[in-house]
């Protein structure tokens, strides 16, 4: 093909598609990409800095403002690693509690990866009908913990409260329609034959490339490795339930996607089993009121909505953390967007970063 | 008599004027401009109208109810918006070139006011029944790209620039089908004229004549006015808006309205040719054929707008090779079989 | 296959069409709130024993609290937060004992002014002295001081 003088073209960070405030330079050839180079860090907040001057209880409001689209799951990581370091045993029915809750949140963040992804590659109305139904999500956190967004629900050895009485019914009601709205996005979206035109065969992930980037979740998973730590590595009680991990077989962008709705069904089906097996009893363990890890280090990771979450926390002894980083996976899928971009368009480039599901407050940390 | 209502009034004027002792000249000059001020303020009431109804249409397919606010069910919701636009600072990059910028979003209209001339919006309702009716729709809506390509160009942005050679690609491969489309319809009428193509389908409407030229219409046609799934001179997701990202206010405003009159003049034609114009069905007679024409370009305008918010955006390329590779084929092949069915039609001889 | 996809997809947007609508109209009619809902915040003075748990346990440093010795006991004559700062994490709730402080149902806490942001949740006067001339410990003088 002819070839013609590069433009540069700054994608973001105000763009709609970059899923907040990224920034992409696209050296291009007319419209087909040479290099994609991410740059990030405009929604730096310090927070790993932050955590050095709370206490290990008051960490836990932060770790929501990573990945805020799963804040559930954030908290769940942090804490587990805290009780890993402090050896707190925590009670049956509080991990239950945190089965349903880190479950419903992976929910409620595939349908934003499910429906921004929509959005992307043109399509509104599924975005909508995405968040039509997170929004039962959201109202079912909020009578368990009284935030829709920003939780904050689990604590080190449990979670804040027990459930409420009207919980149970309303997350069985869910679970019954859920099913049926899924098939409306695969109907809706899925199905769309402009839709697969665009996103079958588009940014191949090489399975061994994906793994030598680090790169963790579904998208790893869509390009058919089979790496779930809920299932290769079982942490809480996610031993007990029986369920699938949806695995891609191309690694494009369409796999990647239909990955997601998938692993929204897989959910759906651990929550019902948890329902079930719901035991009685206290949801918290019994902790200190001032937590003092002992000195030394702890890493905990659990398969995020986005990929594998890792908190490494180092104690002093002290009430505080001497330093606590976070594995974010969305940062670390994003390390290979420049190669999975090249030769692609750029309406390519918005599928592919739509299909990797970033999230810029996990990103930018 | 309702029926009749606006050649009524058209024949009372000029009687009036012939009465009043004025040249027959004069008179039809008097009878043009309010010929034309009707078409104007048919088109300004409609474009508001259906930008109310996108919202709207949009709102209730996307389970939400759309503007409710402004108005009796947020009916002037789109004046409220003109209000704003037209009262916002006019913006114009530094590096832009002024004068084109700033002409381009007043040009784009030219067109669409244009082909308002040939539209039949009623049983002897044609301001002008050109005898090439449909030929002049189709030269006239073409010069409408190089005024998207010039404004993207003025703007001196990057993806306005991308925008713009886009809509240059996009809307000049899909006349080709469309033209070709209709081809077919005019070969069965053996006339161009909007009011010909119209009494032509006095007993069957061309989309059951002609089905596959009807779809490669409809679909060519939805490129031709940049709506989903074909929306990629605009494409939001990833040039932003296209020709038109250094335009604010009533610059913008402009450019909104003009793809709504296209919207409407897309409908218009496809109505025209293919769903019987001002005729009525099953003979419902008593219902005026003004009625019947607002009704199916209405129709057709719902139609558009439910693909729009169905369907997601075809890319570039995609849509290139679906344009020269599906769509004109198609259309040959169609124009092929219309030819041997109207061969075959007189041999018999009906 | 061949816009079979494209006819399905424009089948579910019309059934949507006829659907009942789920958009709540809201200034006019709004959605139960969950009991435990995290809005603003209310203090039960006569259960409050001056203590700073709460502030204490607060991540970003949101509550201010004054307090003036009386007969040797802590009272409190100021509960002030700041809450641009808050997080709504509810570890200050968490935090009481005596139940206290609290959440209410009470969402819509847009202000107008930035200075009307703090909630100033109580504001008495430093008890009077009556036997040594000491009027305890006084963290801010007005409302708004920033520590």
């Amino acid at each position: 093909m002819l070839r013609t003088e590069e433009i540069t073209l700054n994608m973001g960070p105000q763009h709609p598609s970059t899923h907040g405030v990224f920034h992409v330079v696209l050296k291009m050839d007319h419209e087909v990409i040479t290099e994609a180079r991410p740059i990030c860090g405009y929604l730096h907040r310090g927070i790993e800095k932050l955590a050095e001057a709370r206490t290990y209880t008051q960490f836990i409001p932060y770790t929501d403002r990573l990945d805020y689209l799963a804040a559930m799951l954030n908290n769940t990581g942090y804490v587990q690693a805290v009780e890993k370091l402090m050896e707190i045993e925590v009670p049956e029915r509080a991990e239950y509690i945190r089965v349903i809750c880190c479950e419903l949140s992976r929910i409620a963040s595939h349908l934003i990866a499910v429906g921004t992804y929509s959005v992307d590659i043109g399509g509104i109305t599924g975005f909508m009908y995405c968040l039509r139904d997170r929004e039962r999500i959201m109202d079912l956190f909020e009578m368990v913990c009284g935030s829709r967004l920003t939780l904050s629900y689990m604590r080190i050895g449990g979670v804040a409260e027990d459930l409420p009485d009207e919980f149970i019914p309303a997350l069985c009601q869910f679970l019954d329609e859920m099913p049926s709205r899924l098939d409306e996005y695969d109907g809706l979206i899925t199905g769309n034959e402009i839709f697969q035109a665009r996103t079958k065969h588009v940014g191949l992930l090489d399975p061994g490339v994906a793994i030598n980037y680090g790169i963790s979740g579904p998208n790893l998973r869509a390009s058919g490795v089979f790496w779930d730590l809920r299932k290769n590595r079982p942490y809480s009680v996610y031993d007990r339930f029986d369920f699938e991990v949806p695995l891609g077989k191309r690694g494009d962008c369409f796999d990647r996607f239909t990955c997601r709705i998938k692993e929204m069904r897989q959910s759906l089906k651990i929550i019902r089993q948890a329902v079930e097996q719901l035991p009685e009893g206290p949801v918290m363990a019994k902790v200190p009121k001032v937590l003092k890890p002992p000195a030394g280090d702890v890493y905990h990771e659990i398969e995020g909505a986005k990929g594998i979450l890792g908190y490494y926390v180092v104690s002093d002894g002290s009430n505080k953390p001497y330093r606590i980083h976070v594995r974010r996976p969305s940062f670390i899928n994003l390390g290979f967007l420049n190669e999975l971009c090249k030769g692609w368009k750029i309406a390519d480039v918005v599928a592919i970063l739509g299909s990797l599901d970033i999230v810029l407050g996990e990103v930018d940390c | 008599m309702v029926e009749n209502i606006f050649v009524g009034f058209a024949e009372w004027l000029r009687s009036l004027l012939a009465a009043a002792g004025l040249p027959a000249l004069f008179g039809d000059i008097v009878l043009m401009i309010v010929k034309v001020a009707g078409i104007l303020a048919f088109i300004a009431i409609s474009v508001l109208w259906i930008v109310y109804m996108e919202r709207k249409m949009a709102a209730y397919f996307q389970a939400r109810i759309g503007p409710n606010r402004v108005g009796p069910r947020g009916l002037l919701q789109t004046a409220a918006d003109m209000g704003k636009l037209i009262s916002k600072e006019i913006i114009i990059p530094r590096a832009a070139d002024k004068i084109v910028f700033l002409l381009m979003p007043v040009l784009i209209f030219v067109p669409s006011l244009l082909l308002f001339a040939v539209v039949p919006f009623g049983k002897n309702m044609i301001a002008v029944d050109l005898n090439v009716g449909v030929f002049y729709f189709f030269a006239v809506a073409s010069v409408s790209t190089i005024i998207f390509w010039a404004g993207g160009w003025a703007s001196a942005n990057k993806y306005a620039l991308i925008g713009a050679m886009r809509a240059v690609a996009q809307m000049i491969s899909y006349e080709v089908p469309m033209v070709l489309a209709i081809l077919g319809v005019i070969m069965i009428v053996g006339s161009m004229k909007m009011s010909d193509i119209i009494n032509a389908q006095q007993n069957v409407w061309f989309i059951f004549t002609q089905p596959v030229a009807f779809i490669i219409y409809v679909i060519a046609a939805t490129a031709e006015t940049n709506r989903t799934p074909f929306d990629l001179l605009e494409g939001e997701s990833e040039i932003i808006a296209g020709p038109f990202i250094e335009y604010g206010g009533m610059g913008f405003a402009m450019w909104f309205l003009a793809e709504y009159a296209n919207l409407i003049l897309v409908s218009v034609l496809a109505t025209t040719l293919f769903l019987g114009g001002w005729l009525a069905p099953f003979g419902l007679t008593f219902i005026p054929s003004w009625v019947w024409f607002l009704l199916k370009i209405y129709f057709m305008i719902w139609v558009f707008m439910w693909f729009r918010w169905t369907y997601p955006r075809i890319r570039v390329d995609q849509l290139m090779n679906f344009g020269w590779k599906v769509l004109v084929p198609l259309s040959l092949a169609n124009i092929f079989v219309t030819g041997i069915g109207m061969f075959i039609y007189r041999a018999i001889g009906w | 296959m061949f816009g079979q996809g494209l006819l399905k997809g424009l089948q579910i947007t019309l059934q949507e069409l006829f659907t009942k609508k789920v958009t709540v109209q809201y200034p006019e009619e709004s959605l139960p709130l969950a009991p435990r809902f995290h809005g603003e915040f209310v203090l039960d003075v006569e259960q409050c024993i001056a203590c700073s748990l709460c502030a204490n346990a607060c991540p970003n440093k949101v509550i201010e609290i004054e307090t003036a010795k009386l007969d040797k006991k802590r009272v409190l004559t100021g509960y002030m937060m700041r809450l641009q700062y808050c997080l709504f994490c509810g570890l200050c709730v968490e935090a009481c004992n005596k139940g206290a402080i609290r959440f209410s149902q009470k969402f819509e806490m847009a202000k107008y002014f930035r200075d009307q942001i703090p909630l100033i949740l109580y504001k008495g006067e430093p008890p009077v002295q009556e036997e040594q001339g000491n009027t305890g410990i006084t963290a801010g003088e007005a409302e708004g001081t920033e520590v």
